[in-house]
């Protein structure tokens, strides 16, 4: 279980690196920590004529305040996520999602630029940069724009980012006072990719009406999924207005294409995801109520 | 006591340190990937992507054009080589199914090896095995085990209705008790395929010496002298001439008893090619072509009186084997039927049993083979009592037998001793506190919650003496300074053989454990012995010491009485020293004895032969060695997501004595594990055309450490045949914990009527099975 | 695709080799370096053999080129131990405690729970057996492992096993 050979670059600039993935197109392959990608070049899932290693690009990494968001390298690996201070007061819920990813050696490595630009449908960092509406920041030969997480995924393992463009950082916005946040997922073991999982982030008005709210799903659709519509009942209405139970059977009356595989099928899936997404929204709505 | 007897036990029995620890801690153990040798190759198989196809041509031309390939080898390059292909555990003139090196004519699963690529590296050869073109005439497969006998279609020319062996008892219709019993249970069990999945994939370094006919094998193995005899037999060599070294072995759980086909075709390859040859199996390939266990169904049946005395017992059990059985099926399946009264008073019944080769991979051995006789037996047990309205603990205690009942034979006609079923079933219920846990579950389910608790016990088969197992020597070399070095087949494989040996060694000449080291593991200069396997080490070994340990004494006592003017009777060997019995003041040293021994041999007593170096064999004293052990399981399930938590976890173990109760227990944590993987999380599935879908350890699922329960051992020591009394381990575990989980499960979920009967039990399954039995539970209104 | 020159600190020996873009980190200690402790066992990255310390760090070697540890200080297994061979108190822990069998894990659980440790050093056992969990071990049934890391953990020396 050995890669296929490939040429290796290790541009020192972001510039560099998506000039680089502007040459080489198709054939290159960005490579951060590298967790999801190399074992499929291992199994030769996958196979790239060039990787781009992004390890020396300088202003990746770190965790800061910028415009009242929290700004964080896509470089940043997970257990730099996890270990914030500022993450954990400010994004609470990276912080919750952070420790359900892999195992603590996956996160050493592991980026959160990494984890979002490989878009796995069952991982946890794309439900939460949709619950909490991320901003990406992306870099090309022809400059850099942000793309809105709920514009980010297209489809399984695909996204917004074009060929030659580069994941620099996720902005993060900072919820109001009375927010609360919560993660839940249910996986065969610990560390697995989860079956289903849900990311709840709730914000309540003074009334304690829900001011606003973002429902990301993992595990229940070819792409990281926003529950929209059953977001959308919730907004506006009394926090207790719709039962968790409630709000869980709407954000999965909207999927479309739930997976199936040795480890549940699409029916159980669902069943699950109601169920996640109910265990999380009692749970975020609970914190801002008490908050 | 004459001083030929063993001295008093010093180490046996108590929980010495591992002599293995220091190497594996420090990363200094030597298993087989980590052999390098001088201008070494490596091997690559390129695999069948088909369940089933008719090979039409392979073109190995772009492979070979690649820089770094020596060869790319085919079915006829290498089958035609082989010279003669059986196990010396087996036998030569046993019936066997096919088993050829590469896939001839036609591929029989997916993984199946087709032509075998030899580059410089492995990353060269895997990159080469990319290259080859092989043309493929897909067939239809038979991929379920289960229809096998009616599909049209077969696996192997010659094998009608795809019927690998069968064998049978009186026809259940002769037995009008299970029609006339106040009571008759009978349901079909089905447990799925799992595997033994090694942490260290298999693997061999063959090194072929054209100039002087030698050949020399590093391999991952559970029993070199098995792959010497059999490599041997395959290339036509002498025995002599054929080496076969392991140092440490990173697991094998039965999968490295025999070499299996990719070994055999790296043998072969060997001695075409211009270096030693290396192939270490990845892990896909271990979860796709190193062989399936487990996968098996049977329809069962207990019949009852009024009192829940059981009447009888009847079995029809069909075993999958896949494409190439190692060995072949007909034991493991005969086994099967004939244990399956277990530990129980049964006075009649009958079983039929059949192997159906399908288009998946082969069955090969995984730590107790037979061990569905215990899943269909316990769990039918458990829904029987439920129907019958009873208790599953007091129906077993009605009908389990006691210690003072053995020797007896069960209705299959296979003789039990030595064991004590009842005794282990009640300290295991013991321990738990049975009746407080009911009760704490009765309070649990007014809550909404769903406890349950499940046993299950069994009598192993252990230590048989079949042809390799029969015999297991040992040559004890007392070295000029006193230290001794003991030399035994064994070699590590996590049983801790070489600790075992040490102490019993130690024991066996009174001298201290820091001065006794063992050699293993190399046929060159160990004596021949059947290796790890069928729970067999820890007693054969201690025979094998013992039966050369004694000369040894003999010839010390000999030597010292001379010195001393004592009788030889007289003289005992303790603290590495020869002393007049009862004056622990006097004696010689062992240095002093063996420095006469090799060095003065003139001053020598008469008769007494010179140096203290001697070899001794063992003969197994029974045809098996019986243990046994109640497993005894609790758990919560989450109806809401079918997640099973285990909360306790309870083995009550008859190994007989023990020679270190800590190995003793890894062994049966290990075994309990490797079964709560198999009730709950491990699955070698195929998808419906034959296509395998858990051959990467994202969706093989083992056992994590979050997913374990603290286990609990109660030993109960009754002596077996043959010195010491030791019986084997190393099963056990893998037997009880699949039935005991699968109960403990049933139990939690029987107030919602839900009957378990198939495994594995993934929390879809439970989800599944619970909303079904509402739904029936409503439509009965 | 031409090889490229590292330089990598190994146990805390510099070393330097000219190697190929796609050998692991994992076959660049083994084969290049000859520190075999370094276990493969899945090479997916899920079974955690081959788990080493980077720039102090746990990471899996498998998941790894040796191009993108250039620079960096990788700790094996064998740099585990005191220079004279003295265990560290994790290997004293393993040893003590039953935490090996065939020994084919061992190396990565090492290393996992040294780094585990070091990061936590006061851990509940729920946290050890969450600790643990990237280290998959087929043989011990992971008993004598957390006994091991809590015995590690709370610094206390040889087993106390009752019968």
């Amino acid at each position: 279980m050995k890669p296929a050979a490939f040429t290796y670059h290790a541009p020192e600039t972001a510039a560099e690196a998506a000039g680089l993935l502007a040459d080489l197109g198709d054939e290159a392959k960005a490579i951060a920590g590298g967790q999801s990608l190399v074992p499929m070049l291992a199994l030769r899932l996958a196979v790239f004529d060039h990787l781009v290693d992004l390890r020396r690009v300088g202003g990746l990494r770190g965790v800061e305040r910028r415009n009242g968001d929290v700004w964080i390298g896509a470089g940043t690996t997970q257990t730099e996520v996890q270990r914030s201070a500022l993450v954990a007061e400010a994004v609470p819920l990276l912080s919750r999602a952070t420790p359900l990813i892999g195992h603590f050696q996956i996160r050493n490595r592991g980026t959160i630029g990494g984890s979002i630009a490989h878009a796995d449908a069952a991982a946890e960092y794309p439900a939460v940069a949709l619950a909490l509406d991320a901003r990406l920041e992306a870099l090309s030969p022809r400059g850099s724009r942000t793309i809105p997480a709920t514009e980010f995924f297209t489809g399984l393992w695909s996204t917004a980012l074009e060929p030659d463009e580069l994941l620099t950082g996720i902005s993060f916005p900072v919820r109001g006072a009375r927010s609360g946040f919560a993660v839940e997922e249910f996986a065969r073991r610990s560390g697995d990719f989860a079956i289903a999982g849900a990311a709840v982030a709730v914000e309540l008005d003074a009334d304690g009406r829900v001011l606003r709210c973002g429902i990301g799903l993992f595990g229940l659709g070819s792409t990281p999924r926003r529950a929209s519509a059953a977001e959308a009942a919730a907004t506006g209405g009394g926090a207790d207005s719709l039962s968790a139970e409630e709000i869980g059977r709407d954000a999965i009356a909207e999927l479309d294409s739930v997976p199936s595989d040795l480890h549940a099928s699409a029916d159980y899936r669902r069943h699950l995801g109601a169920v996640m997404v109910a265990r999380a929204w009692q749970r975020a709505v609970k914190e801002a109520s008490d908050a | 006591m004459s001083a030929e007897e063993a001295p008093a036990r010093r180490y046996a029995g108590t929980r010495v340190p591992r002599v293995e620890d220091a190497r594996l801690l420090t990363g200094r153990g030597t298993y087989v990937d980590d052999v390098v040798r001088p201008g070494m190759l490596h091997a690559c198989f390129v695999r069948s992507p088909l369940a089933r196809a008719r090979i039409e041509g392979v073109d190995a031309s772009e492979a070979l054009a690649l820089e770094g390939v020596h060869a790319v080898f085919t079915a006829e390059d290498l089958n035609p080589t082989a010279r003669e292909q059986w196990y010396t555990l087996i036998g030569k003139d046993v019936p066997d199914t096919p088993r050829p090196p590469l896939a001839e004519d036609e591929v029989r699963f997916v993984g199946d090896p087709v032509a075998l690529v030899i580059a410089d590296d492995r990353y060269i050869a895997e990159d080469a095995a990319e290259l080859v073109v092989v043309e493929y005439e897909p067939l239809p497969p038979v991929v379920d085990y289960a229809t096998g006998r009616e599909s049209g279609d077969l696996v192997h020319e010659g094998f009608p209705n795809n019927i690998a062996c069968e064998l049978a008892g009186l026809p259940v219709e002769d037995l009008p008790v299970f029609d006339e019993a106040a009571f008759t249970a009978r349901e079909t069990i089905y447990q799925q395929a799992y595997a033994a999945v090694p942490i260290e994939t298999r693997g061999l370094v063959a090194e072929w010496s054209p100039s002087t006919g030698e050949m020399t094998i590093w391999a991952a193995t559970q029993s070199p002298h098995e792959v010497r005899l059999f490599c041997a037999r395959l290339l036509g060599l002498d025995e002599h001439r054929v080496r076969v070294v392991m140092r440490d072995t990173g697991g094998g759980f039965g999968q490295k008893v025999l070499p299996l086909r990719e070994e055999i075709c790296v043998m072969l390859a060997s001695v075409k090619v211009p270096g030693p040859l290396k192939w270490i199996e990845d892990r896909r390939e271990n979860l796709l072509a190193a062989g399936q266990a487990r996968h098996e169904h049977a329809d069962a049946r207990i019949a009852f009186d009024a009192d829940g005395m059981i009447l009888a017992t009847a079995i029809d059990y069909v075993q999958d084997v896949g494409a190439y059985p190692t060995p072949a099926p007909m034991n493991t399946c005969a086994v099967v039927g004939i244990l399956f009264p277990g530990p129980y008073r049964i006075p009649q019944g009958t079983f039929a049993t059949t192997g159906v080769f399908s288009n998946t991979v082969g069955r090969t051995a995984y730590r107790g083979p037979w061990q569905f006789e215990s899943v269909a037996r316990e769990v039918l047990l458990d829904i029987a009592a439920r129907e019958m309205g009873r208790d599953p603990a007091e129906l077993r205690r009605k009908n389990l037998l006691r210690r003072d009942e053995f020797p007896c034979t069960n209705h299959s006609g296979m003789p039990y001793s030595d064991v004590t079923p009842l005794e282990t079933f009640e300290q295991a219920l013991e321990m738990l506190d049975y009746d407080a846990f009911r009760r704490e579950q009765e309070r649990a389910r007014a809550e909404g919650r769903y406890l349950g608790v499940g046993t299950s016990t069994y009598i192993e088969p252990t230590t048989d003496s079949l042809s390799l197992h029969a015999t297991e020597g040992a040559t004890i070399r007392i070295e000029p300074s006193g230290k001794v070095n003991v030399y035994v087949s064994g070699g590590s494989s996590g049983n801790s053989i070489e600790t075992t040996v040490v102490q019993l060694t130690a024991d066996a000449l009174g001298v201290d454990i820091e001065d006794v080291n063992t050699i293993q593991g190399d046929t060159a200069v160990t004596p021949f012995g059947g290796g790890t396997g069928g729970s067999r080490s820890g007693s054969m070994n201690a025979g094998a010491v013992e039966a050369t340990a004694s000369i040894l004494r003999e010839r010390i006592a000999a030597i010292a009485a001379d010195r001393l003017g004592v009788s030889a009777e007289d003289v005992e060997t303790v603290g590495g020293h020869a002393r007049v019995r009862g004056k622990p003041e006097t004696g010689l040293p062992l240095s002093e004895i063996a420095s006469i021994a090799y060095f003065q041999p003139e001053s020598l007593p008469p008769g007494v032969p010179p140096g203290l170096e001697a070899s001794g064999r063992y003969r197994a004293q029974s045809p098996v060695i019986w243990a046994n052990a109640t497993h005894l399981c609790t758990c919560e399930v989450d109806l809401t997501t079918g997640a099973v938590k285990l909360l306790r976890y309870i083995v009550s173990e008859d190994c007989g004595p023990m020679i270190n109760p800590t190995v003793v227990e890894g062994q049966i944590a290990g075994g309990v594990v490797q079964g709560i993987g198999g009730a709950l999380y491990e699955h070698l599935a195929y998808d419906e055309d034959g296509n395998p879908v858990s051959t990467t350890f994202m969706d093989y699922l083992l056992p994590t450490s979050t997913e374990v329960p603290v286990i609990e051992y109660g030993h109960i020591e009754t002596p077996g045949p043959g010195p010491g009394g030791y019986k084997g381990v190393g099963e056990g575990g893998a037997i009880g914990a699949p039935p005991a989980v699968v109960n403990a499960v049933a139990d939690a979920l029987a107030p919602l009527g839900v009957k378990i009967t198939r495994l594995p039990l993934t929390p879809e399954s439970l989800v599944t099975l619970v909303r079904e039995a509402k739904a029936r539970q409503e439509a009965a209104g | 695709m031409p090889d490229i020159e590292i330089r990598v600190t190994v146990n805390g020996r510099p070393r330097r080799a000219t190697v190929p873009p796609r050998l692991t980190l994992a076959d660049y200690l083994r084969e290049t370096c000859g520190l075999t402790g370094t276990h493969l066992g899945c090479e997916h990255g899920v079974c955690g053999s081959c788990t080493v310390l980077l720039d102090g760090e746990a990471v899996r070697a498998c998941l790894m080129f040796a191009v993108q540890a250039d620079g960096a200080e990788v700790t094996t297994v064998e740099g585990m131990a005191a220079a004279d061979g003295a265990l560290s108190p994790v290997q004293c822990a393993f040893r003590d405690h039953h935490g090996l069998q065939c020994g084919f894990c061992t190396p990565g659980l090492v290393v996992s729970a040294t780094a585990f440790l070091r990061d936590n050093p006061d851990p509940t056992d729920e946290q050890i057996r969450d600790g643990l969990s990237g280290n998959l071990c087929r043989c011990t049934g992971y008993q004598g492992i957390l006994k091991a890391v809590r015995a590690a953990a709370d610094g206390t020396g040889a087993a106390e096993e009752t019968a």
